[in-house]
C-alpha cells in the first residue's frame, strides 16, 4: 500500500443528501394520497392559496428556529412572543378599541417589542448560564403576560375590514401574500445560513460548542443574536398571525410552538444541533400544513387530526435517527 | 552575517507554586529545522511549549523569535510573532468546511469574511493555495467531520502554518503529539508531511513515539524534570539511548519476563461470529492467563470485533460460549456480570466520567458487595493509586483533571479491581501514553494475566504486539488471515505484516 493513497480526499463535499429527498419525497406521497381522496377539493387554486396562507406563520417561525436549534439550543418562547407583539400592533393600528394608530409605526414596534424579547432570551441564556429550554419557558410566559396586559379588561380589539385584515391572503400575484412575506424571510434565512458568519457560526456552535470557545470565537455574542433574529421571527409572526385573525388575542399563537419544532425536526434538522437547515424546516412545514388540511378535506376529525400529527412526528425522528442506532449511542 | 535563528530561549524558567515545572532551559532552533522534543508525561513538555505559545508567561528568562527578544503575555501575541500551533486536542470545527476552519482566526479588511459576509469562491481559493502548500489534497469544501485524522491533522497543521506565516515568512510550527490518534500506515503519510515542513519553516515535535521523533527530526530535545538533559542529533542516538536519557535508565529488556501458562480451558470461546460489513467467520478462544494481541490494517474489523466481544455491538451471526456454556443474549450488562471488562480507545467519551472524582471512577465496575465509599473500597483505592503510581496521588480530584496517562492507570484499575475478572479487552491502551506510563500499563496488563484473566489487546505497534501478547491474530478485512504462537512460532513483524495487507 503506498503512502499516497492516503492523502486523496475520503470524502468529497455533498450538496444533496439522500436524507433530504426523503420528506421530499413523503411530501409527494401526501400530496399524491390526499389528491386521490379528494379529487374534486385538494388540488384546486383556491385550497393550494389556503395551504400557503396556512404554512406562512410557521414557516416565518420556523426560519428562526432552525437557526436556534442548529445552534444546539432551543426557543420554546415563539407563542409568548406572537402575543406580545401581535398585541402590540394591534393596539397601535387602527382598531375597534380606538387607542392610537401609528400606521406602519405598529408594525415597527412590535418588531421591537419581538427583538426585545429575543435579546433577553439570549442575555439570560449566556450571560446567567442557564439553559436555553427554561429561559425560553419563562420569556414565554413573560410574553404571554405582557399580551394579557396590553389585552386588559376591555372589548376585544378588531381590526376594520379590508384594508391591513385583508392584506395576507391577497394574492396579487397569484399566492398569498402571508405567503409572498414568508418566502422572502425563508430565503433572507437562507442566505444568512450559507453566506454570514451569524449563520455558519450557528453551526459552527452547534457542531461543537467547546471547540469554538477553544478557537476564541465569540460564542455567547453569536448566540444572543440568533435569539434575536429568533424573537424578531416571532414577532412578525405575531403581526401576521393577528392580520389573519383581524382581531387582537394574547393567545394569537396557540399550537405554534408544536408546529414549529415539529416542522424542524421533521424536516431533518437535528435536535442536538449542527445538522440541518432551513431548506429542510420548509419541507417539514409543508408536510405538517399539508396532512392537516388533507385530513380537514378527507373529513378527520380535529381530534384524530393531532394525534396523527404527532405520529409523524415521531416517526419522522425515528426514522432520522434508524442509521446512528448504537448500542453505546447516548440519547438524553 | 548568518541568519539568526528562528527561536532562542535563554535561561527560561517557570514554576507552579513550589514547583518548578521549567528550569533555566535555553535552546536554540535554527531556520528550516525539525527538532523533536521528547520527556515523560510531567517533565514539563507541555509547560515549555505554554511558554512558546504565550498560554503561560516565564518567571525568568529571555525568549528570541529570529533575532528580535519577545514577551508573551497572550497566545495572540505568540501568533503575531509568527508562531503556529497545533494542539493535541481537536481544535477544528466539525461542522465547518475546511476553508472555513482554515479562515477562523482571519480579520481584517482583506479577508473573505469581512462584515460577516462570506466570499466562498475567495474562501475556498485561499485554502487550496495553503493546502496545497502542505501537500493535502483534500477539497477544501469538505466539512471537517468527513475528514479521516490524517487528514484533519493536515488541516491543522495547514492552519498553523497560514497563522504563523502570516506573521513571518519563515514561521515556526508547535506540534504536540499530532500523531497519537493516528493509526500506523496514517502515521507514516504525516511524518512524511512533517519531514517536508522544513522547507517552509522550523518545526518543534513532540511526540512519545521515539523512533518516529528519530525518523522525523534533525535533532532530539530530551527534558526530565523540567531540564533540557540532553540536546543531541537524529543520528547520533538509538531510541534505547533516548529512553535512557528520559527516564534515566536503562530502557526494560526486551526478553520476556514470563511464561504464559498453557492454553487450558478456554475461558471465553467464539465461533463463526459475523456482523456485515464489519467482519465474518472470525473465531477465536482466550485462555485464562494468556494475553490475545489482533493486530490489522485500516478497515480489518478488529476494532468492531473487540466491541462485539462485549457486546457493544450487535452480531449477526455467531456464537459465544463462556466457561463452556454457550450464551444466549450477549449484552453489555451480561458481560459485565459475566466477568468481561473493556477499556475503549476513546479514552474520554467512553471509558471514563470525566466530572466524577478518580475514586468514583475506580469503583463503576462491580467489585462485589463492599460499597464505594466503605472503608474498605477506600483502603483499596488508595493500594491502585499508590500500586500504579498515578499522580497527583489524590483520588478524590475530578478525573479530567489528571494527564492521559493517569487516566488511563484509573480506568484501568476499574477493571482490575473487578473482584472476579475473566475478560479484559483492552483497545489500543498505550495511545498517547509516555513510556513510564506505558510500562506501568504492561506491568498491569501482565499481573491481571497472572491471576487468571484472558486479555485481549490492540496494540499500536507490531511491535508492542510481539513483547506484550502471548498469542497473535492477524486480521484483514474483517477475517482472520493467521494465528501465532509468539514463543512456539517466534513470528516477527514482518511475518505479522504479510498477513495484514
Amino acid at each position: 500500500m503506498s503512502a499516497a493513497t492516503h492523502v486523496v480526499p475520503t470524502a468529497s463535499p455533498r450538496r444533496v443528501s439522500p436524507r433530504e429527498l426523503g420528506e421530499v419525497g413523503a411530501l409527494v406521497l401526501l400530496v399524491v394520497v390526499f389528491t386521490a381522496l379528494n379529487p374534486s377539493t385538494f388540488v384546486t387554486l383556491t385550497n393550494i392559496r389556503t395551504v400557503l396562507d396556512q404554512a406562512s406563520v410557521p414557516l416565518i417561525l420556523g426560519v428562526g428556529a432552525t437557526l436556534v436549534i442548529l445552534m444546539g439550543s432551543i426557543d420554546l418562547s415563539v407563542e409568548g412572543v406572537m402575543g406580545a407583539a401581535g398585541m402590540t400592533f394591534i393596539l397601535l393600528s387602527d382598531n375597534t378599541r380606538k387607542t392610537v394608530d401609528l400606521g406602519a409605526g405598529a408594525i415597527v414596534v412590535a418588531l421591537a417589542v419581538g427583538l426585545a424579547l429575543g435579546l433577553l432570551s439570549g442575555l439570560l441564556h449566556t450571560r446567567l448560564r442557564v439553559p436555553s429550554f427554561i429561559v425560553t419557558l419563562g420569556v414565554w410566559f413573560v410574553g404571554l403576560g405582557i399580551a394579557t396586559l396590553l389585552f386588559g379588561e376591555s372589548v376585544i380589539p378588531f381590526l376594520p375590514d379590508g384594508g391591513i385584515k385583508a392584506w395576507p391572503s391577497h394574492h396579487p400575484l397569484g399566492v398569498p401574500n402571508s405567503f409572498l412575506l414568508a418566502l422572502v424571510i425563508v430565503v433572507a434565512g437562507l442566505l444568512v445560513a450559507r453566506f454570514t458568519t451569524l449563520g455558519r457560526m450557528a453551526y459552527a456552535i452547534g457542531g461543537d460548542e467547546q471547540v469554538a470557545r477553544d478557537n476564541g470565537l465569540a460564542v455567547d455574542r453569536y448566540k444572543v443574536l440568533v435569539f434575536v433574529v429568533a424573537g424578531g421571527c416571532g414577532a412578525v409572526a405575531g403581526i401576521l398571525a393577528t392580520m389573519q385573525l383581524g382581531a387582537g388575542s394574547a393567545t394569537v399563537g396557540v399550537g405554534n410552538l408544536f408546529t414549529t419544532i415539529a416542522a424542524v425536526v421533521i424536516g431533518g434538522t437535528s435536535l442536538g444541533g449542527g445538522r440541518g437547515g432551513i431548506h429542510r424546516t420548509v419541507v417539514g412545514v409543508l408536510l405538517l400544513v399539508v396532512l392537516q388540511n388533507g385530513l380537514v378535506l378527507s373529513g378527520v376529525s380535529p381530534n384524530v387530526q393531532s394525534a396523527v400529527s404527532g405520529a409523524v412526528l415521531i416517526v419522522a425522528v425515528a426514522a432520522a435517527a434508524w442509521p446512528l442506532r448504537d448500542r453505546l449511542r447516548i440519547v438524553t | 552575517m548568518t541568519t539568526p535563528a528562528a527561536l532562542r530561549l535563554d535561561g527560561v524558567s517557570k514554576s507552579f507554586g513550589s514547583v518548578h515545572a521549567v528550569r533555566d532551559v535555553s535552546l536554540t532552533i535554527a531556520r528550516h529545522e525539525v527538532v523533536g522534543l521528547v520527556g515523560e508525561n510531567g517533565a514539563g513538555k507541555s509547560t515549555l511549549l505554554k511558554i512558546l505559545t504565550g498560554i503561560h508567561t516565564p518567571d525568568a528568562g529571555t525568549i528570541e523569535v529570529a533575532g528580535s527578544p519577545v514577551r508573551f503575555s497572550r497566545p495572540q501575541d505568540a501568533v503575531a510573532a509568527g508562531i503556529g500551533v497545533v494542539h493535541q486536542e481537536q481544535s477544528l470545527l466539525p461542522n465547518l468546511s475546511v476553508a472555513e476552519n482554515l479562515a477562523v482566526h482571519d480579520a481584517g479588511p482583506d479577508s473573505p469574511t469581512r462584515f460577516g459576509l462570506y466570499r466562498w469562491g475567495r474562501l475556498n481559493a485561499d485554502a487550496r493555495q495553503v493546502l496545497d502548500r502542505v501537500g493535502s489534497r483534500v477539497d477544501p469544501r469538505t466539512l471537517v467531520r468527513d475528514l479521516s485524522f490524517v487528514d484533519r491533522q493536515m488541516v491543522e497543521i495547514a492552519r498553523a502554518l497560514r497563522v504563523g506565516e502570516r506573521a513571518h515568512t519563515s514561521p515556526l510550527l508547535v506540534l504536540d503529539e499530532p500523531t497519537a490518534v493516528l493509526d500506523r500506515d496514517e502515521t507514516e503519510v504525516l511524518e512524511q508531511e512533517i519531514a517536508s515542513l522544513k522547507e517552509v519553516g522550523s518545526v518543534v515535535f513532540v511526540s512519545h513515539r521515539l523512533d518516529e521523533v528519530r525518523r522525523i527530526c534533525d535533532r532530539i530535545l530530551v527534558m526530565t524534570h523540567g531540564e533540557l538533559v540532553a540536546d543531541r542529533r537524529s543520528e547520533e542516538v538509538n531510541e534505547a539511548e533516548i529512553f535512557e536519557l528520559m527516564i534515566g535508565r536503562r530502557a526494560d529488556a526486551r526478553e520476556r519476563s514470563w511464561t504464559a501458562p498453557a492454553a487450558a480451558e478456554p475461558v471465553l470461546e467464539a465461533t463463526s461470529l459475523r456482523r456485515s460489513g464489519r467482519f465474518a467467520d472470525v473465531s477465536l478462544a482466550l485462555h485464562p492467563g494468556r494475553c490475545l494481541a489482533i493486530v490489522g490494517a485500516l478497515g480489518s474489523g478488529r476494532e468492531q470485533l473487540c466491541r462485539a466481544l462485549f457486546g457493544a455491538v450487535g452480531l449477526d451471526g455467531g456464537r459465544i460460549e463462556l466457561a463452556g456454556r454457550p450464551v444466549r443474549s450477549w449484552s453489555m450488562r451480561s458481560a459485565v456480570e459475566q466477568g468481561v471488562g473493556y477499556v475503549s480507545s476513546e479514552r474520554r467519551v467512553e471509558a471514563m466520567v470525566g466530572g466524577l472524582s478518580a475514586r468514583e471512577n475506580l469503583a463503576l465496575a462491580p467489585r462485589g458487595t463492599r460499597p464505594a465509599g466503605s472503608h474498605d473500597a477506600r483502603r483499596l483505592t488508595e493500594q491502585w493509586f499508590e500500586r500504579l503510581d498515578v499522580r497527583p496521588n489524590d483520588p478524590d480530584v475530578a478525573l479530567d483533571r489528571f494527564s492521559g496517562g493517569n487516566q488511563q492507570k484509573v480506568v484501568m484499575a476499574k477493571w482490575l479491581t473487578m473482584t472476579d475478572l475473566k475478560v479484559l479487552i483492552l483497545d489500543h491502551p498505550l495511545r498517547g501514553l509516555d513510556p513510564d506510563a506505558a510500562a506501568a500499563v504492561n506491568a498491569e496488563i501482565r499481573s491481571a494475566c497472572e491471576r487468571g484473566a484472558a486479555v485481549v489487546m490492540l496494540p499500536d505497534t507490531l511491535e508492542e504486539a510481539l513483547e506484550t501478547a502471548d498469542d497473535v491474530l492477524v486480521m484483514r478485512d474483517g477475517e482472520i488471515t493467521a494465528r501465532f504462537d509468539v514463543v512456539a512460532d517466534a513470528p516477527t513483524s514482518l511475518d505479522l505484516l504479510e498477513r495484514m495487507v
